[in-house]
């Protein structure tokens, strides 16, 4: 019976085209995937969920795993489908009469229906991984991408691992809906809610601190993958398959009996009746009883006696009757069950993601309306979308479907009528869910205890700019369906639109003309800036978008389906042609012709459009033009004289001013090469090298701003040379993309970048090596290395000077503050402007800054008490974000204090900090002025009181201020490790200043979050990882990993031995001339500080990979008849080397550890004191330890505090058992 | 007040001709169009309906080009689909007067006279607040009628609209047709013979696109006097009897075959003669169709 019905079922289904059209669509997305990442699609298209190819094969054992895993989420929509039909299909083809009339077991039927589907769904799945191997061996991809031959099992272990229990679990969800319900849509809404609920509970699932909760509570398995890989190194993810871990076991466990649960459950509660309950309603029965009445009801006798109507028949009736038929469709949405459910789904996803607000290190900012309307807008964007699509099929559709259309077709209206009420109806539905949208903002901000509600803000970002933008959506969706009229072919058109559209830009089609809808924002909102300089390009560019819509809409009124032939619709159109059209015509036409010329006058005359491709080969072609003077000896910058006039209301700024060169050579020069920032598109006045006759301007190549200047007389060894300047920079109407963020309305915030350099810049080369080859040029390596000695001529910053003398005349607007570094000497107000002259009073280096806005300030003081004078701080701000100025400023104070007494004298007589627009998220620090931008901290949300609460304002201003040492005093030079001894310092000297502020004992969660950040990093890392001492400016490593490791070594050697080797090195390298300092140096001060016991530690620290496993496995105490306790434990510990690819090997061990055992922890949770921290020799394997402790231990831990880079950070603590 | 079609052809893409050359003049009053199902009933119907195009030929209504001007059509028409269905979750009455605003009737007062009006004709008065989805068949035909009286239709075709309806709501409905005036031109379109005698003063048979017969009924039943002959048989005796005489229906009554036969005089000496109705002058004329197809003779 069973293998009759299973049989039919598998022959059935193979037959269906369905079968076939999903597996196709499943083999197609992974095989344009592959071949999208495998460079099929040329270098500009960059795809890659598993590996992108760099370390990280695309056919990897990992990478598979990952797209088939991920792949076959995004195929529950498919499953849904397929497992919700087999007994379903009875119903909807009324042949269940039949089947339930004969002689089958329930067993037999329900179970030969499943097993069939699911092999079929297994069969559809496997599109897959068959999509994917057949794409990575195609001709036409870069093999260096792929692995020659991967693993026995690459492609088989994901479905055995992931596929075929998600499929079962979700099988069994689907085949149960639609087979106790009967009801074929509740299995889609069953497959959307379950994908919302699968990202819902990820979102929440981060903050939980259990990871195997975690882990097990994701059904489709994703976490619990992750986990398991996440610290993967590309030679691991190149060569392991998934292996049976805790996490993976443990998931696949919960489900797996989840799903073989519902299936019990269905097959209890199914019967073979033809009615899904046998109970009638009480209210169904009432309404069974007054219809009867109604039946019974005999006809009245009297002859159709009907009142007499008037009926018109013009313009305004029509409109009525538009707005009639409008308000029927609306009702029609609105009042269904699958708007409620989809609608329903987003409200859960947009709020479950509020906890998500703004996040920073953690902690949230505050729900600022901006913020908000962000995340809600963006949560609830796809729902949104699915409504539009599924909803602009069922309108154009519903009379068909409702079988009504007949009646509606042969009605007195005109044929644009239904078309427009529907499209007016789905337009009003967007009203309806963006003002479900804001009321759930205003909800999140309630209840975050926030509660400036900027509504004027919210009505502009939803239905002013939000909103045009979806009703061009609907536009688009509901011409499709008129036009394609075939209902799926029309939604299948609308997605593939929509997923092309993603890729539009990469495929070289970036240009806004060609990019339906435009927007759904203007651009990023500044509280400092508003929606600012993007106004204009969002309005034209909607407008272009409306008059091809209007043509769209047109075309729809006239395609209009109405009656019941489809054949003679060109013909109809012309029938139904009238002077209306005519006009629309014209007007639909002049709108998106006008703008569009318009739009392309402005991205392509007034402002230059490339395309990424055009972009390389302008890097290339500038490399292969101009390399060759690379290594021509040029004079340095030493002195800077400006004239900076910012003209913010028209987005300009004018240079004039001197730069001083000077030969620092032994020979005399001839040349002057000048590089002039072409990106920016400076007009440039003026340019001159040494007075009139001094020197001839050679070459002058205005498309990359290469200058190379002869000099009459060569220039001795020590003699200066004046370069002259008038800059002039203006925005013009507005780009295609990329618009300038730096010159705004308020908040300007421009570096030296937009000054001429000396020398061709290495820094605009093609850097990635694979986009290299393709243009047949060498790979370069990332930096040079550590020791070349002609890199080391230049800081890692600048390659034209070493320190300048700075000063500077800084004039704007009169409601504005312009400030740059130096210090104040003058201020004035001239015709309608205000002027600032800043001078700074010592050697600089040769970066800095100009900025200018409408500025509160907070002023504040540090008294140095080392050098007896006060230090005045003053915070520039947007007026509102005051929250976390005083704790800015506390960071600030407290860094200086640290650094002044620990390194050496802080150089500057004030500090300045000054906000800017959230168009970048970074704080950077120039000479005695720290820009910070207000997306990071001046809006954060920190509670004092919450030990988790992370205060990131005063950690991050401290990060900055000790800039001021850490690559203000002393720099590397252009060389691997430089970073080390700028952001490394700069982050221990912050992670010093909070332990200090907060005490040692709190430090575990920021070195754990940055431990946790380390870890990730490498696994994403794509040339190769590298040693600290080597850095190349990878952040993972000099922020996370150098903290962690400073952090490790002040515990190791004692903060004061530390320092004092420290202020020995800033001693002797700060402010020196070239070569600059690098990490070997650096080093060699620590190494020289440090005992003969430590020297293979700082080895494992700064000279390799070096990677523990820790762990506590057993953990006992007992008390003593003293009162105190005896606790015993074992740690087993591990140590490898890693190579830069992440291959690891074992190393012996016999390190001093840190181990510790600690109190029970407060109600408040606070971290508590251990009881006993001490560092203990361990060897590799199992080390069985025992300490007496004078109180109750309660836990037991290794490397308590996260100092040393372990792989596993969740087993180093363990519940002592008494 | 006429509706004139000339010369109707109409071929589907999958080439089944749906009208071949059809020509009728339907004055005022009840016109019955009877065929078997695929008779072409329902394309002549919708084509009228302005549903669809026709690829030839021409149809007035007086002097209104029906295929060219379908607006000023759709304003006088009033019509009943073979097949409809309505909105969900959407009551009679709200139905009712979101249609009486298409077909025009601007006044909020108008509109709910006639509503209530015609809901007390169809005698729906008493379930208008329930939804038309949950109506019976018989319920669900009296809102179509309804619907398709709103307005002052001129022109009102109902396409088979006794279809599967019960006697005693078949004739519920009948008496609600034979309300409708007499100065509109109504069409009725059905397969059920009684349909027609019951109501209509005009008729048209209709078989495979082309027209059989037209005139009214009573002459054309008149025709046949004296011609229909009755015969009990058995089963087995049909094929001889079929092919020495013209048997143009054969019913089983009481275990026994009742068939009836077309001829002047009587075929034997069993037979007895009958008072023709309206079904043996449909049965005779679908016979006399399909045998002359099969003599190769067509009519």
């Amino acid at each position: 019976m069973f293998l009759a019905i299973f049989l039919f079922e598998l022959k059935y289904r193979l037959k269906r085209p369905a079968t076939w059209i999903y597996f196709i669509i499943l083999f197609l997305m992974a095989f344009l995937l592959v071949t999208a990442a495998g460079g099929g699609f040329g270098a500009g298209v960059n795809v890659s969920i598993g590996g992108d190819g760099q370390a990280v094969k695309i056919n990897a054992p990992f990478s598979v795993t990952i797209t088939v895993a991920v792949l076959s989420v995004f195929g529950v929509i498919i499953a849904s489908s397929l497992m919700g039909n087999p007994v379903y299909r009875d119903f909807e083809y009324r042949t269940h009469p039949l089947f339930y009339t004969t002689p089958i077991s329930k067993i037999g039927y329900l179970g030969g229906r499943f097993v069939g589907s699911y092999l079929i769904a297994v069969l559809v799945f496997s599109g897959i991984g068959v999509g994917a191997g057949l794409a990575s061996v195609m001709p036409w991809l870069e093999h260096d991408r792929f692995l020659a031959s991967t693993p026995l099992g690459t492609y088989v272990w994901p479905y055995l691992m992931m596929v075929l229990p998600n499929l079962l679990f979700t099988g069994a969800i689907f085949f149960t809906m639609a087979t106790l319900t009967r009801n074929i849509l509740s299995t889609y809404i069953g497959a959307v809610l379950l994908l919302v609920a699968y990202l819902v509970s990820t979102a929440y699932l981060e903050d939980l601190k259990n990871e195997h909760l975690v882990a097990s509570l994701d059904a489709f398995g994703l976490s619990a993958l992750n986990f398991t890989t996440r610290y993967w190194t590309a030679a691991e993810k190149n060569s392991q398959l998934l292996p049976l871990s805790s996490y993976l076991l443990l998931n696949r466990a919960v489900w797996l009996s989840v799903g073989l649960g519902l299936l019990a459950y269905c097959y209890t509660r199914f019967r073979f009746s033809a009615l899904a309950s046998e109970k009638v309603s009480r209210k169904a029965r009432r309404e069974l009883a007054a219809e009867a009445q109604a039946e019974a009801g005999v006809a009245r006798p009297l002859g159709l006696q009907l009142p007499r109507v008037t009926q018109v028949f013009s313009g305004g009736m029509s409109l009525r009757q538009w707005w009639s038929l409008t308000q029927l469709e609306f009702r029609g949405i609105v009042r269904s069950r699958y708007f409620a459910a989809i609608a329903g789904a987003g409200v859960i996803f947009l709020l479950a993601n509020a906890s998500q607000v703004g996040k920073t290190f953690d902690t949230p900012t505050f729900p600022v309306t901006s913020e908000v309307v962000q995340l809600t807008l963006g949560s609830f964007f796809l729902f949104q979308l699915a409504i539009i699509i599924f909803y602009s099929g069922e309108l154009v559709w519903r009379e068909r479907q409702a079988g009504v259309a007949q009646i509606a077709d042969a009605v007195p209206v005109p044929s644009w009528v239904p078309f427009l009420s529907k499209l007016m109806a789905l337009w009003l539905v967007q009203v309806v869910l963006l003002t479900i949208v804001m009321v759930c903002g205003i909800l999140i901000q309630t209840f975050k205890g926030y509660f400036h509600y900027e509504i004027p803000l919210y009505l502009r970002a939803l239905f002013l700019f939000q909103l045009p933008f979806l009703m061009l959506m609907c536009v688009l969706a509901m011409v499709t369906q008129v036009v394609v009229n075939n209902k799926y072919l029309g939604f299948a058109v609308v997605v593939v639109y929509y997923v092309a559209n993603i890729f539009r830009g990469q495929l070289g089609l970036g240009h806004r003309l060609l990019g339906y809808g435009g927007g759904s924002n203007p651009g990023p909102y500044s509280a400092m800036n508003g929606y600012g300089h993007f106004l204009p390009a969002f309005w034209w560019t909607k407008l272009l978008w409306a008059g091809v819509a209007l043509l769209l809409v047109l075309a729809a009124t006239l395609l209009w389906v109405r009656g019941t032939d489809t054949t003679g619709r060109l013909q109809e159109a012309r029938r139904r042609w009238s002077t209306g059209s005519t006009a629309t015509l014209v007007l639909g036409l002049l709108i998106s012709l006008g703008t569009g010329a318009f739009i392309f006058y402005n991205t392509n005359v007034l402002n230059e459009y490339r395309s990424p491709k055009e972009n390389e080969k302008r890097q290339v072609a500038y490399e292969k033009q101009y390399r060759r003077y690379k290594n021509v000896r040029l004079p340095r910058i030493t002195a800077v004289s400006l004239n900076t006039d910012l003209y913010p209301s028209t987005r300009a700024v004018r240079f004039r001013g001197q730069f001083m060169l000077v030969n620092k050579h032994a020979q005399p020069l001839d040349t002057v090469i000048v590089s002039v920032p072409v990106e920016q598109h400076p007009r440039v006045r003026h340019l001159a090298v040494g007075a009139p006759g001094q020197a001839t301007l050679a070459l002058n190549d205005t498309t990359f701003g290469f200058r190379l200047y002869r000099l009459a007389r060569p220039l001795a060894p020590g003699d200066s040379l004046p370069l002259d300047l008038d800059l002039f920079y203006q925005e013009r109407g507005f780009p295609n993309s990329g618009s300038n963020t730096d010159l705004v309305y308020n908040g300007t915030f421009i570096n030296s970048g937009y000054l001429p350099g000396l020398g061709y810049r290495e820094d605009a080369e093609l850097s990635g090596d694979q986009d290299r080859k393709n243009y047949g040029l060498k790979p370069k390596p990332r930096m040079a290395n550590v020791n070349d000695l002609k890199a080391r001529q230049n800081t890692y910053i600048s390659n034209d000077a070493d320190w300048i003398r700075f000063r500077t005349t800084v004039s704007t607007e009169a409601d504005q503050t312009a400030v740059a570094p130096g210090y104040l000497r003058k201020e004035w107000v001239q015709d309608g402007r205000r002027y600032f002259t800043y001078v700074m009073d010592r050697p600089m280096l040769n970066f800095y800054t100009f900025l200018s806005a409408r500025y509160k300030e907070y002023k504040d003081q540090w008294v140095d008490s080392v050098g007896q004078r006060t230090i005045p701080i003053t915070i520039y701000y947007q007026p509102g974000h005051e929250y976390n100025l005083k704790r800015m400023a506390a960071g600030a104070k407290d860094a200086l204090a640290y650094c002044s007494r620990n390194f050496s004298p802080y150089q500057h007589q004030q500090l300045r900090i000054l906000e800017f627009p959230q168009y970048q998220a970074f704080a950077q620090s120039f000479a005695n002025t720290v820009p910070f931008s207000e997306a990071i901290g001046f809006v954060a949300d920190v509670d004092d009181q919450n030990p988790e609460d992370l205060n990131y304002p005063y950690y991050v201003t401290a990060h900055e201020v000790a800039h001021q040492w850490w690559a203000h005093q002393v720099i590397g030079g252009n060389v691997q490790g430089s970073t080390l001894m700028a952001e490394s310092m700069a982050e221990y000297s912050a992670l010093m200043v909070l332990s200090h502020h907060n005490g040692p004992t709190t430090m575990q969660r920021f070195l754990k979050f940055d431990m946790n950040r380390y870890l990730q990093g490498r696994a994403f890392e794509q040339k190769k990882e590298v040693p600290l001492a080597l850095v190349e400016n990878q952040q993972y490593i000099h922020y996370r990993k150098g903290s962690v490791v400073m952090y490790a070594l002040q515990d190791y050697m004692g903060e004061a031995k530390l320092n004092g080797a420290l202020k020995q090195y800033v001693a002797a390298v700060g402010y020196q001339q070239p070569p600059y300092t690098n990490s070997p140096e650096f080093i060699g001060y620590l190494r020289r500080a440090a005992p003969d016991s430590l020297q293979p530690f700082l080895t494992d620290m700064f000279e390799r990979i070096t990677l523990y496993d820790n762990r506590v496995t057993a953990a006992t105490a007992k008390k003593l008849p003293d009162g105190r306790y005896q606790v015993n434990f074992t740690v087993r510990s591990e140590k490898f080397y890693a190579d830069s690819l992440g291959n690891q090997r074992p190393t012996p061990l016999r390190d001093y550890l840190p181990v510790a055992v600690f109190p029970e922890q407060g109600k408040d949770k606070k971290p508590v004191a251990p009881l006993l921290l001490t560092k203990r020799r361990l060897a590799a394997g199992d080390n069985k330890l025992q300490f007496i402790v004078a109180r109750k231990p309660a836990t037991v831990a290794v490397d308590p505090y996260h100092e040393i880079v372990d792989r596993i950070l969740d087993d180093n603590e363990k519940d002592v058992k008494l | 007040m006429a509706l004139t079609i000339s010369n109707l052809t109409k071929t589907y893409p999958n080439g089944t001709q749906a009208l071949k050359g059809v020509t009728l003049t339907i004055p005022n009053g009840m016109f019955g169009l009877l065929g078997p199902n695929g008779a072409g009933k329902s394309s002549l119907m919708r084509t009228i309906a302005t549903l669809q195009d026709a690829d030839t030929g021409s149809i007035w209504l007086d002097d209104l080009d029906v295929l060219r001007d379908k607006e000023a059509v759709r304003r006088v028409l009033g019509y009943l689909p073979q097949e409809f269905g309505v909105y969900p979750s959407v009551s009679a009455e709200e139905l009712l007067n979101h249609f009486a605003t298409l077909k025009g009737i601007a006044s909020s007062k108008e509109r709910k006279e006639m509503v209530a009006a015609l809901l007390h004709q169809t005698n729906l008065y008493e379930v208008r607040k329930k939804h038309v989805g949950g109506y019976s068949g018989g319920m669900k035909q009296r809102f179509g009628i309804a619907q398709a009286l709103l307005g002052n239709p001129r022109l009102i075709i109902v396409d088979e609209p006794t279809a599967g309806l019960d006697p005693a709501e078949r004739n519920r409905f009948h008496n609600l047709l034979s309300e409708i005036g007499e100065n509109l031109v109504v069409i009725l379109s059905t397969h059920i013979v009684s349909d027609v005698s019951d109501l209509c003063r005009h008729m048209a048979i209709i078989n495979k696109g082309e027209v059989l017969l037209t005139g009214d009924p009573l002459s054309v039943i008149n025709n046949l006097k004296g011609k229909i002959w009755r015969k009990l048989i058995e089963k087995t005796e049909l094929p001889a009897l079929q092919a020495r005489h013209q048997v143009i229906s054969s019913r089983l009554f009481a275990g026994k075959t009742v068939v009836h036969i077309l001829a002047d005089s009587a075929p034997d000496g069993d037979s007895e003669a009958v008072a023709p109705d309206l079904e043996d002058v449909y049965f005779a004329e679908i016979k006399k169709y399909e045998s002359g197809i099969k003599n190769g003779v067509v009519a």
